[in-house]
């Protein structure tokens, strides 16, 4: 059963070659930056959000796609879920390592 | 240590080429991730927070030190320049490409290792002491049952999709450093009347949501005997093992439906089909497997080095890291050395490039190039002259491996917990660093004496929390991290189950809990008396007053 939706929701999601985390933009494309993700709130608007990540993953860019829920920090939307926020961030215990480096931290 | 035949080569080389195949297949699109993910398991690649995650096997805990050198390298040169040894005396990468784990792997056979079974409902890596082949306290050398048991169960095709994951372990040594009464198949190696060498076994042990501690179903198999009674045990899971229900799939709970007697009696009956078969290993061939483990000719040295009584007289801490993370070996002269991977507010396990190119260096000089790696998460150097002592201290401590905590409660087991695991409800790595800088003195640690804190961010215990002296457990709580603590648990042949104490705490109140129950157990315990001995004697109670009696 889907849960009920209470505010606003994002998507996450691995990208394939590497398995490094990514957020869906509203246009499907990808983005290494959680305040860069498309959000609904809506049951109509989450499930579009779904069929362009499914369409993605189809394409066999991305795997393990999440509906999460977002909080918004100063008008940027962030995974709600402390899960999801060291997703966003990186292992919190190693600080030199993942987006809390920087969005491009690998390249 | 064992060598590779012709035939480990080729089944190891196919692997990779066939592993090799489906990424390129699956990043075409020519295999979905459906498809792909049994496959990639198969290899020990998961999909973990941040990143894949790669489990590489280390067969029984045994390295040398090119393979730990070849560890090292693909640390740095497909990784973040570290490694992560785990409880199961494996270690896992946290950051490799998928475009990239075949050629790791590539670089993995090269030196006689893969990643095969160390994911999937199948036989994992058979885990043993750490100091088997080397220690003055054992029956005999697990390492060849081991390697026989790797033999039988790799690609073994009626246990490739067993109902869930299967572990087995062993131990030579009366004192238990494997745990094995908490594996699904603990094995424990002894001498009959008659002088032969065989095992008593024991079955259903396991953590996770259920935790149960093994009975043993049979006091002594020959070990002649030992594969085809392997196999009894097998098959008699794989038939009634629960399919339907992942949380009641493992052995631990279809031993505890039948109980011991019923599991032992279809185990006999199955096993009188199958024994005296050709499971039955030739003595040529179990002799050709021994003499991989033959012991080094380490010569006889006295026991008394000057130089170390010197540098213990003016260096405490060298004289604590004597102390606690030596173990007498079986040649006088010599000791099993033991080095920390639990630096105070470091992370458990963890071991840099760097670190483990410098251990295999001192593999190399000094202990016949041989490493171990421990289920409690550290790295042994089995063969160390007492006389080496100084010398090796004073290359480790410079690069953060010369702790001196090994059996004391700064010797925390954690698992990865939020900061990486998928499966996590809250962290443990920041637990395990916040307690080790609580408890940063030498002198403390060995006043309170042996204590094992182990420590798990979910209900799957990979942190062994169930089996800790002192165990914590992360759970979600409103999705806030919530930590409980459970006290009385051993992974030892004393094995037993640790006690939720009451409700759980933050972050921060944890850490308060573990030093309200240190000074309970300082204050109340008899001369000589460790901790678990004194909460046995004591009980729950006194603890639970002083951790939540001013709430």
């Amino acid at each position: 059963m889907a849960k009920k939706i209470t505010g606003p929701q994002m998507i996450v999601a691995n990208r394939l070659l590497d398995g490094r985390v990514v957020f869906m933009r509203a246009d499907g494309s990808w983005s290494t930056v959680a305040g860069d993700a498309g959000t609904a709130e809506d049951e109509g608007g989450v499930a579009a959000l779904e069929t362009l990540a499914q369409k993605s993953a189809h394409a066999n860019e991305v795997l393990s796609i999440e509906v999460i829920e977002a909080t918004i920090r100063d008008g940027k939307p962030f995974p709600a879920h402390m899960k999801f926020a060291m997703q966003a961030t990186g292992p919190s215990v190693r600080t030199d390592l993942g987006y809390q480096v920087s969005p491009n931290w690998e390249r | 240590m064992y060598a590779y035949d012709k035939y480990d080569h080729a089944i190891t080389n196919a692997r990779v080429a066939e592993f090799r195949d489906q990424v390129e297949r699956r990043v075409k699109g020519e295999l979905t991730e459906e498809e792909f993910r049994p496959l990639r398991l198969m290899n020990g690649l998961y999909l973990q927070l941040h990143a894949y995650m790669l489990r590489v096997a280390i067969p029984y805990g045994t390295l040398s030190a090119n393979q730990m050198r070849r560890l090292a390298h693909i640390a740095r040169k497909y990784d973040k320049g570290y490694g992560h040894f785990t409880t199961r005396q494996n270690i896992q990468y946290n950051w490799p490409k998928l475009s990239e784990t075949p050629d790791i792997l590539q670089e993995l056979a090269e030196v006689e290792m893969h990643a095969i079974q160390t994911s999937g409902n199948c036989i994992r890596n058979t885990t043993t002491d750490q100091f088997a082949g080397a220690t003055a306290d054992e029956v005999a050398d697990p390492r060849p049952y081991a390697e026989l048991i790797r033999q039988w169960s790799t690609f073994h095709p009626e246990f490739s999709f067993l109902p869930r994951k299967f572990k087995i372990a062993i131990t030579g040594a009366a004192l238990d450093r494997a745990a094995v009464k908490w594996h699904d198949i603990g094995l424990i190696l002894k001498k009959n009347d008659a002088g032969e060498i065989g095992f008593e076994v024991l079955v259903g042990g396991g953590m996770g949501r259920t935790p149960v501690i093994g009975k043993t179903i049979n006091e002594f198999v020959h070990e002649r005997d030992l594969l085809s009674y392997l196999e009894a045990i097998l098959r008699v899971y794989n038939e009634q093992g629960r399919r339907d229900n992942k949380y009641k799939a493992r052995i631990k709970i279809l031993a505890e439906d039948l109980g011991a007697e019923e599991y032992a009696r279809q185990t006999n009956e199955e096993w009188a089909r199958i024994k005296d078969q050709p499971l039955d290993v030739p003595a040529e061939e179990a002799a050709r497997i021994k003499s991989f483990f033959r012991a080094p000719p380490l010569p006889v040295l006295p026991d008394d080095v000057p130089a170390v009584d010197e540098l213990e007289k003016k260096n405490f801490l060298f004289k604590a890291w004597v102390k606690n993370n030596t173990n007498p070996h079986k040649v006088p002269g010599h000791v099993n050395l033991t080095i920390s991977l639990k630096p105070h507010g470091g992370i458990p396990g963890d071991a840099t490039a760097e670190q483990m190119d410098l251990v295999a260096a001192l593999a190399d000089e000094y202990s016949q190039s041989e490493i171990r790696v421990s289920h409690e998460q550290n790295l042994i150097l089995p063969h160390v002259a007492k006389k080496d002592l100084p010398a090796i201290w004073a290359d480790l401590d410079e690069v953060g491996l010369g702790t001196a905590n090994v059996g004391l409660l700064t010797d925390i087991i954690a698992c990865p917990g939020l900061d990486y695991c998928s499966l996590a409800n809250a962290r443990s790595i920041p637990l395990a660093q916040a307690i080790t800088e609580r408890f940063d003195d030498i002198k403390r640690l060995q006043d309170i004496g042996p204590l094992k804190i182990k420590i798990s961010g979910c209900i799957n215990s990979c942190g062994h929390h169930h089996a800790g002296h002192i165990g914590i457990l992360g759970v979600d709580r409103k999705g806030e991290e919530n930590y409980q603590l459970l006290l009385g648990g051993s992974g030892a042949e004393d094995a037993s189950k640790a006690a939720i104490l009451g409700p759980g705490f933050d972050e921060h109140g944890i850490i308060d809990a573990v030093e309200k129950v240190v000074a309970v157990y300082l204050g109340e315990r008899e001369d000589g008396e460790e901790f678990l001995a004194a909460y046995r004697r004591l009980g729950p109670a006194v603890f639970k007053e002083a951790v939540y009696g001013a709430r």
